[in-house]
């Protein structure tokens, strides 16, 4: 055989060669001579579909196998995951209880119903899928950038998915947003509001409910200006995050000006305040938050975020630990510096060690919300500035 | 080859020329000592300089005579007398003369500073900035930041410590220089004959910004010292308090700044107390004018990159000229 081979090998050498270039010749010839139908509804050939999973499979699992999960309290990420997956994933994937828009229904290849199928991958390779997408297939990537966080929310969700029954579901993703009847007029005349994208109770905080998860702000009683411009760096894309980006891009200059009047107004349900960190967490927290710290070169983060700073400035007491504790990680990753708001943050933030992120977030939650809309806020000055 | 050769010595000569002509001039200059330290300081510069040139003449001479000299020379030179007054004598006596010369030098600040009742005040070297505090003696303080006021004809004990850092301070036209370190208080000792306005910087390479650490020296006649120092004492009196004042604590300025008087207390960076008043800003790198101010709270950043403000690019332009206004009011 050896001595075949050694005897052989120059022609062996050209046919492979010759095989080769014919092979890519016919696969230019027939790619332009456009035989090929790429119409979605041709449908591939079952060996063709084969294939085509069997490389889109092997890819994810290859891809993601060096993500790993963080340890993180899944369960209070679901009512996120869920209701950014009933705002931008449903209308292809459907849900319990919704069918597939026939729209997308239509697309080749069918987005997968994921009741099923999410239970195939593991939870390493569903965030991959959700934070890279899947060429040719319809499936974008995420599109808060470095907001890895926000897409473990979604594999939260996408874990429990499967065992949830329709009553789950909406109660999950439907938040404290209403389902109500509609009138015939109403529904020719004004359309029927779904659970759909600008629903912001699905989420976040009213009259009577704190917000759905501990890792979504309280918006009532927030400065104006300062839900504004978190909107409007949402809308530019100079805030990252793949659950309020694709909200905010809904709305328009009037109805930013609307919502973040509305949520300064509203006076935020009284909920329990947080005392999940021990004793001395908080009171280093306080001292922190009060003093700075000198030797870091970090700021009293009161000199900011109190009822007396900027309108533009977000206030913290009672805000949620693991929301604080997030969005501080958040700047030290870089991820919030493409503001001028967030660029001074992200350099305080820099300058705080891991511990002092815990004790600073565990300090403001354990603090009593201060709303400007309480009475204590009224006597604010409110000069006109330019 | 020939242009090299050519070009050579002229580009010496414009190197020596420029380096001279800017180590002489004005407000920075290690040729021209003011004050009695500085003064002994500049007499021993050029003290050395003299010898070194002469010594260097004499070896010259030396070298020519060992290899083209008379065999009697050479066999002179060669001998083991030459080498041990030469080699051993002459370098031990030259350098034990300068260095106890030297401590003398050393030792002149400090037993002014013992003979009278000196200023005392403490520098802390900061990255990248000086924080200045007048000790008055009786446990008080007043902190500034990058500009040393003093006054003329009393000796001055600087205090030089460091908050971060190895840091140098270095005033050359009333003091000398002295190195902060981590752990360790350094003494300076000097005095100052006449009022005058001058400059120092650190000396020793301390991090990104350390090239724009500069701050001024101001000597005053004692009386004009005195008022100052009674103002810097006392609390902020804002020209214009308005719009400023309320703009520079709701955007968080006290976290870092301290303006007495006011609720900012923030210790981080400079003590801003009386900052409209000071020579320059941004540690001795722009005049202090409305503009700077403006100017400086835009851009630091560009202007002194990597120092460890927080840059605040969200200002607006009218927000800036009332801040501006405000803190140069600050006098």
């Amino acid at each position: 055989m050896t001595e075949w081979i050694a005897a052989h090998w120059r022609s062996l050498l050209l046919w492979a060669l010759g095989l080769f270039a014919g092979g890519v010749a016919l696969a230019l010839l027939i790619a332009y001579s456009g035989i090929y139908n790429v119409a979605a509804s041709a449908g591939h050939h079952p060996w063709l579909e084969a294939f085509l999973k069997m490389a889109k499979d092997r890819s994810v699992i290859f891809n993601s196998r060096s993500v790993k999960a963080p340890e993180l309290e899944f369960a209070e990420q679901v009512p996120l995951g869920a209701a950014h997956f009933q705002g931008t994933c449903a209308a292809c994937h459907g849900a319990p209880g919704q069918a597939v828009n026939p729209v997308y229904a239509h697309m080749l290849p069918h987005p997968p119903d994921l009741q099923i199928h999410a239970a195939h991958w593991t939870r390493a390779q569903l965030f991959w899928i959700a934070r890279h997408g899947i060429q040719f297939t319809g499936m974008p990537a995420w599109s808060g950038t470095g907001r890895d966080d926000e897409v473990w929310a979604v594999v939260a969700f996408l874990e429990m998915l499967p065992s949830m029954t329709e009553a789950d579901y909406r109660h999950h993703a439907g938040g404290h947003s209403e389902a109500r009847n509609y009138s015939a007029k109403e529904l020719v005349s004004a359309g029927r509001p779904r659970l759909d994208l600008t629903a912001c109770s699905r989420c976040h905080d009213t009259t009577e409910a704190a917000p759905t998860s501990p890792y979504i702000p309280r918006l009532g009683g927030q400065d104006q200006s300062y839900l504004k411009r978190a909107l409007q760096e949402y809308r530019d894309d100079s805030r990252q995050s793949g659950f309020m980006e694709p909200v905010a891009d809904d709305l328009d200059d009037e109805q930013i000006d609307r919502l973040s009047a509305y949520y300064a107004a509203l006076s935020p349900a009284s909920s329990p305040v947080s005392r999940s960190a021990s004793v001395e967490e908080r009171e280093r927290g306080r001292q922190l938050a009060e003093q700075g710290d000198r030797a870091r070169k970090i700021p009293a983060c009161l000199s900011c975020h109190t009822e007396k700073g900027r309108e533009d400035y977000p206030r913290l007491a009672g805000q949620s630990e693991p929301y604080l504790r997030q969005q501080l990680q958040v700047f030290r990753r870089g991820v919030r510096d493409k503001t001028p708001h967030g660029a001074m943050m992200s350099v305080v933030a820099k300058r705080m060690t891991e511990q002092q992120v815990l004790a600073a977030a565990s300090f403001f939650a354990s603090r009593p919300w201060q709303a400007a809309a309480f009475p204590a806020g009224a006597e604010k000055e409110k000069d006109s500035r330019p | 080859m020939k242009t090299v050769s050519r070009r050579w010595p002229k580009l010496i000569l414009a190197i020596a020329l420029i380096t001279a002509v800017a180590g002489c001039s004005g407000e920075q200059s290690a040729l021209a000592g003011f004050g009695p330290v500085a003064s002994r300081i500049t007499l021993l510069t050029w003290i050395m300089f003299a010898a070194a040139v002469l010594i260097t003449v004499f070896m010259g001479l030396l070298t020519g005579l060992a290899i083209a000299g008379p065999a009697g020379w050479r066999r002179r030179l060669a001998g083991e007398k030459s080498v041990m007054w030469g080699g051993v004598v002459f370098p031990v006596a030259t350098l034990s003369v300068l260095l106890f010369y030297g401590f003398s030098i050393l030792n002149a600040g400090e037993r002014l500073a013992r003979a009278e009742n000196p200023v005392h005040i403490a520098v802390v070297g900061e990255q990248w900035w000086w924080r200045v505090i007048y000790l008055h003696g009786d446990g008080r303080t007043t902190e500034s930041a990058n500009e040393v006021r003093i006054p003329t004809g009393r000796p001055v004990e600087i205090e030089l410590t460091t908050a971060d850092v190895i840091h140098s301070f270095w005033l050359p036209t009333y003091a000398g220089k002295v190195d902060m370190i981590p752990g360790r208080t350094n003494r300076l000792h000097f005095a100052v004959d006449k009022p005058g306005i001058v400059r120092g910087q650190c000396a020793e390479y301390c991090g990104g910004a350390h090239a724009l650490m500069a701050f001024y020296a101001v000597a005053m006649a004692p009386a004009d010292y005195d008022a100052w120092l009674a103002k810097e004492k006392a609390d902020a009196q804002p020209a214009a308090r308005k719009a400023g004042e309320r703009l520079f604590l709701v955007s968080g300025c006290g976290g870092c700044h301290t303006v007495r008087g006011t609720s900012a207390d923030g210790k981080v960076g400079p003590d801003l107390t009386h900052v409209g008043g000071r020579v320059s800003l941004g540690a001795g790198i722009l005049p202090n004018t409305p503009d700077s101010f403006a100017q400086w709270i835009g851009r630091h950043q560009k202007l002194k990159p990597d120092n460890l403000m927080l840059p605040f690019d969200f200002f607006s332009e009218s927000e800036l000229h009332d801040l501006s206004a405000y803190l140069k009011g600050l006098e």
